[in-house]
């Protein structure tokens, strides 16, 4: 459903993107995952039709961007990041102009809207002037303006920025609602975020692709070992020590306040056997919980891969 | 087609809500109906002083195109929504000749109302409407060159004073040539002459409609519109 092909852009000397290909087939949920400017909202940028490539071809639904720039944007629904709106029209009225400009027949266009409505919780705002929304509405707003016209492929980018945890949920929830009837490319730089809601993720650094695949298989691909954190009440200078006899025990770093972090092989789960031998050293368990791998470790994994393979 | 139409009507709705273009309206009708008051408290008043309305008015328009016509870009630029609105199924011309007819329309509504000063002179007189037709074939196709321009300078620029400015030098650069031609030898100064707006309305005033002249304005307000066109898509690539 999106298709590019050694995707590079130059702006001005700077190169923004770099030889970025992928697929995406359709009714698949694919996220984009990196740090601000890695150049995730240009290749976004180029694929909806708002700007050109220096460099290679993307197609949508089989239309290529630049050449069938007008039949490729007629199937993409698009909210860009930090959503500008009209801030003087009402919600109905702005996505009316949208629905009108998508070409939407009258009949059509009056279904649509009231499904958006409903679909991004806007009904109670829908006669609200833009200007007086707060942000979590704008960002729904700008999510119905990319459903209204029921497009194969939807373009998000960062759309759940300055959102608050329970909106994050709720664009989370639409998301998922939506995967299968269209063809979802999001782009986020929160890596529990693409974990949640992605099929496949696609990591891009200094504007290039530098990993693909699925979340999970991603992290254990990246990761070497399981960590967990394990904290108690007394330390003692044996702590280390004995926990490191614990079986698939590979490492055990102490931290201040009693806190250890402890690696162990990966697949293993001896959390039961480190809580048994910390209970019965005496030293009172407060605390045991696995370390989540963040972006950085990600990034710092295979990056450093990378520059080993060079 | 019905996208340009689909923005031209958003944009002539959200004149009626902007406060500035209702500062534009009161300023040209005002401005306009001042001058015909004046003009006709003098002493047998007749289509001859109709004429000089006639061309004060073309002056106001020049100087309040580029404030009817400085947001219609320049703002969507600086708010961002230019690039939902560039990913939208719609080519570019379609969205530089939509906002471009939503300047037109709202002047033609203004050129419409003024038709009540000759109105309000044949209830006391002879009024030659032949002369007053002319000369408004020729304030539209001025004004159709004037919107053009102002729209040009929306398109290059994200700041909307900076685009009114810009327009308004354009302008003052075609009106200041007619003086200019007058200074300088009769070879070039014909020349300048020829591209000066107040030659070509001037005729309009007399009540001659030269096909020379309509075709002055309007390869003027083509070749201003087509220019903005140009900039709005060029600005993709950057």
């Amino acid at each position: 459903m999106i298709e590019a092909a050694g995707l590079t852009k130059f702006y001005g000397t700077h190169p923004a993107i770099q030889d970025v290909s992928f697929r995406v087939s359709e009714g698949e949920v694919v996220a984009f995952l990196g740090p601000n400017g890695a150049g995730k909202s240009t290749t976004m940028r180029i694929l909806t039709g708002y700007m050109p490539a220096t460099e290679g071809t993307a197609r949508i639904a089989g239309f290529d961007v630049t050449e069938e720039s007008l039949e490729a944007r007629r199937h993409v629904g698009y909210m860009p990041e930090h959503i500008a709106l009209y801030p003087e029209m009402r919600v109905t009225e702005y996505l009316l102009y949208c629905g009108k400009l998508e070409a939407l027949e009258t009949k059509k266009l009056f279904e649509r809207l009231e499904y958006v409505l409903e679909a991004c919780s806007l009904q109670e705002r829908a006669d609200s002037i833009i200007a007086t929304l707060s942000l979590g509405y704008r960002q729904r707003v700008g999510l119905a303006q990319a459903l209204l016209h029921d497009p194969a492929v939807l373009i998000l980018d960062e759309p759940t920025i300055g959102l608050d945890p329970i909106q994050i949920v709720e664009v989370r929830g639409l998301v998922k609602k939506l995967a299968g009837k269209h063809t979802i490319l999001l782009s986020t730089h929160i890596l529990p975020e693409a974990q949640q809601s992605c099929e496949r993720v696609l990591i891009m650094n200094h504007g290039r692709i530098i990993a693909e695949g699925a979340p999970d298989k991603l992290t254990t691909q990246v990761r070497q070992a399981e960590s967990y954190r394990v904290r108690v009440a007394r330390p003692s200078s044996e702590v280390a020590d004995r926990l490191r006899q614990v079986p698939d025990v590979l490492n055990v770093q102490s931290g201040p306040d009693g806190a250890y972090g402890v690696d162990t092989r990966i697949g293993s789960d001896p959390r039961a056997e480190l809580s048994r031998t910390v209970v019965q050293m005496g030293w009172s368990l407060l605390e045991i919980s696995p370390l989540e791998l963040t972006l950085e470790d990600v990034f710092q994994a295979l990056t450093m891969r990378k520059e080993s393979a060079a | 087609m019905r996208a340009t139409l689909t923005i031209a009507l958003k944009e002539f709705r959200g004149y009626f809500i902007a406060p500035m273009a209702y500062v534009v309206v009161l300023f040209f009708l005002g401005v306009s109906g001042l001058i015909f008051v004046l003009t006709m408290a003098m002493p047998q008043a007749a289509t001859n002083h109709y004429r000089g309305v006639m061309q004060s008015m073309v002056f106001i328009t020049l100087m309040m195109a580029p404030v009817l016509t400085m947001s219609l870009l320049a703002l969507e630029r600086g708010r961002g929504t230019l690039e939902l609105l560039m990913t939208r199924p719609v080519s570019d011309w379609s969205i530089v000749l939509g906002k471009y007819l939503a300047a037109v329309m709202i002047y033609t509504g203004l050129l419409i109302v003024t038709l009540l000063y000759p109105l309000l002179m044949s209830v006391g007189g002879e009024v030659e409407w032949g002369t007053i037709l002319s000369g408004y074939v020729g304030m539209f196709c001025a004004g159709l060159a004037f919107m053009g321009i102002g729209l040009f300078g929306s398109a290059i620029t994200a700041d909307q004073i900076a685009a009114a400015l810009s327009a308004f030098f354009i302008l003052l650069f075609f009106w200041i040539m007619g003086f200019v031609a007058q200074s300088v030898p009769s070879g070039l100064g014909d020349v300048l002459n020829h591209l000066s707006f107040i030659e070509g309305y001037l005729e309009f005033a007399k009540g001659v409609i030269d096909l020379k002249n309509v075709v002055y304005f309007l390869s003027l307000a083509g070749f201003f519109v087509f220019l903005a066109e140009r900039v709005v898509e060029s600005r993709r690539s950057v």
